[in-house]
């Protein structure tokens, strides 16, 4: 899984300058958080087979060093869990793991980076660069790490970008024992792809982003391998074959900031393989402030996703969200969403809440519960997988 | 000429005489004074501990630092970079704000988990700063751009003799109906009561441990905050601030972000 760490000279390059050149003034900062997490499945054991109960332990660490005078940064942000059950849900990533050179208005970049692109609160359909890691959340939030070069220029006008990315990393999907999963498992050896380089093609992207008063406007352009596989049932496997199809995407995200009103656009056209489709997602969002006399805050989300296309599980969906932020001392946050389908009568609803326990301790509790859905329904194979998580962050 | 005379009697042995200008204009020339006292910082860095204190007395500390790009547009706010240090889940979380006088500030987090900057609202001025009992529009608080104002009277505290001065605020979503300040004698405002919406006092500000920069800045090192309504108080202290020291203006804008943040 990490043979692109070895393939790559920027790794030795990046491995040079963090034992050699950090040395002289070795001034930096680390720190990050583990996280035992225990899912409670609401519809005892699952479909599969899997336990209902599922305990697992994620961790994070960070560590940041400036070198070079201040005018080059080295960044590492590891990331790993450790799942009970499903082994694909266990493992380890460097989602940044780079060394940055700044020079006037320019900033060079080479290696593992973190890059989100949208403004959206649910449907980020514009964010391309990262794969989408859905072993860790079907909502597919949680990213690895991309093996780049990029060139940033910064101007009072605007920010370019260019990204060229040597190595693609496949979409990691549940195992056998994981929960929620799909019907059949994801073949990891039978993966085809549309481009001869297969995993090796080279991508690239672009995108120019400004603030002109109240709207921050992008405009993007990717080409290079799908992140999403079309997964087709090999009869003969029982499994999931998957295909990575050269997909050639032009995006616009947009929002308008306007006092407590945030309006948000995404919009994307694709070829992906040899069909174009149009992708829009967008909604507004609300905040109301001190609501009773306290400092809480109380924001509504409504988001909307159209795609032209049948196939797709977003073609025609709705989220209505709320955020309740408590500000006080222990920052106390509730977010509440129902998700559903305007073609059908598909529905979910999901909560988080979390608060700080102490200083250095904090607490999380997800509840996803599916209600109805259509048995056409895509989500429909996670339909018996409602839970409640505890999650409890120790940070150091 | 021997009219000038009289007038340059009046005003400069007189400064505070109330023969040429009206209560409103007494005060503003007042604020202003305040206000000045503390500009031409050029740009400014600075590390920020907070400390919370329930009414048990039960107390917890915050750690920021920030930037600060003084803006001498008479018609606009500072620039300012926040990086959030403890509690330590917000680490690596940055905050940069366009504060702007009495308008909406513009203002991006960096939410280092996501690799995300997000343009936030910030029609929240009145909002609580991280729990505490200081809100956002207090940071920027002897703006005398921001209020309306009226001289009352002096008070004599502790031998001290103070102006007392009545300000309303001139921003539409302001959390306080107005303000009672007290400045002494170098100008200096010490002590600020606020008033919520409803007229009632919410709290008292006291600004302590002034220090004098380059022989003519004064900036108070210690915020202190008495909430009389929930009994919270919140001290802020400034600690290693340095003026002047010639940080890139181009650093404060949203396109450098990502090379200020982890």
């Amino acid at each position: 899984m990490f043979s692109y760490i070895f393939i790559s000279p920027l790794y030795i390059l990046l491995l040079y300058l963090l034992l050699f050149q950090t040395a002289s003034a070795f001034d930096y900062r680390a720190y990050g958080y583990i996280q035992p997490e225990n899912t409670f499945f609401l519809n005892g054991d699952g479909k599969h087979n899997q336990p209902k109960n599922n305990l697992s332990v994620y961790t994070q660490g960070t560590f940041i060093s400036y070198i070079q005078d201040d005018n080059a940064k080295i960044t590492v942000n590891g990331i790993g869990r450790y799942d009970e059950n499903d082994k694909e849900r266990t493992y380890y990533d460097f989602q940044k793991l780079k060394y940055e050179y700044y020079y006037d208005d320019f900033i060079f970049k080479i290696g593992n980076e973190l890059v989100f692109w949208g403004v959206n609160e649910s449907f980020s359909i514009v964010d391309i660069i990262n794969q989408s890691n859905l072993a860790e959340d079907i909502s597919g939030t949680k990213k690895l790490g991309q093996p780049m070069a990029s060139i940033s220029y910064n101007k009072d006008y605007g920010i370019f970008d260019i990204y060229v990315m040597p190595y693609f990393r496949e979409r990691p999907f549940s195992g056998k024992k994981g929960r929620p999963r799909l019907t059949f498992e994801v073949d990891k050896n039978s993966i085809t792809y549309e481009s001869s380089s297969k995993k090796n093609k080279i991508d690239f992207a672009l995108r120019y982003s400004t603030v002109l008063d109240d709207f921050d406007i992008g405009i993007s352009h990717f080409y290079g391998n799908n992140r999403t596989p079309k997964l087709s049932p090999n009869l003969a496997t029982l499994k999931f074959d998957s295909h990575y199809s050269i997909l050639s995407q032009t995006g616009l995200d947009i929002q308008a900031t306007k006092g407590p009103w945030l309006y948000k656009l995404e919009t994307i056209s694709a070829k992906d393989g040899s069909e174009r489709h149009l992708s829009t997602a967008g909604g507004i969002e609300y905040t109301y402030y001190g609501i009773r006399n306290t400092p809480s805050d109380l924001g509504v989300i409504v988001e909307y996703a159209f795609d032209d296309r049948n196939d797709n599980p977003f073609n025609n969906e709705g989220i209505i969200g709320l955020r309740w932020s408590v500000n006080d001392i222990k920052s106390s946050s509730l977010l509440a969403g129902y998700l559903f389908d305007m073609r059908g009568n598909s529905n979910r609803f999901q909560v988080e809440f979390e608060q700080r326990v102490t200083d250095d301790l904090k607490l999380f509790l997800d509840l996803s519960l599916n209600g109805s859905i259509d048995d056409a329904d895509f989500t429909y194979q996670f339909k018996e997988d409602s839970s409640v998580t505890l999650k409890l962050a120790k940070y150091f | 000429m021997r009219y000038f005379k009289i007038i340059f009697i009046i005003y400069v042995l007189f400064p505070l005489s109330l023969q040429a200008e009206t209560a409103e204009e007494l005060g503003l020339r007042i604020a202003k004074a305040s206000y000045d006292n503390g500009r031409g910082f050029t740009d400014m860095t600075s590390d920020q501990l907070m400390i919370l204190i329930d009414p048990q007395g039960k107390e917890v500390t915050r750690e920021i630092s920030g930037k600060t790009l003084e803006n001498l547009d008479p018609n606009d706010g500072d620039k300012s970079i926040t990086y959030f240090k403890t509690p330590k889940d917000v680490q690596g979380t940055v905050m940069l704000s366009h504060t702007h006088i009495n308008d909406d500030d513009d203002q991006w987090l960096y939410l280092p988990a996501l690799g995300r900057v997000k343009r936030i609202s910030s029609s929240n001025k009145s909002g609580a700063f991280m729990g505490s009992e200081v809100a956002f529009e207090d940071f920027s608080g002897t703006d005398y751009r921001k209020y309306s104002w009226k001289y009352l009277g002096e008070e004599t505290k502790n031998d001290e003799s103070f102006y007392i001065l009545e300000s309303f605020p001139l921003y539409e979503n302001s959390g306080y109906s107005k303000r009672i300040s007290l400045t002494d004698s170098l100008n200096r405002t010490r002590q600020v009561d606020f008033f919520d919406r409803k007229g009632e006092l919410l709290k008292t500000l006291y600004l302590e441990d002034y220090v004098l920069y380059k022989d003519e800045i004064w900036m108070a090192n210690t915020m202190r905050v008495e909430n009389v309504q929930n009994k919270n108080k919140t001290i802020f202290k400034w600690v290693n601030r340095e003026l002047d020291i010639g940080i890139n203006k181009k650093d404060f804008d949203k396109s450098s972000l990502m090379r200020l943040v982890d």
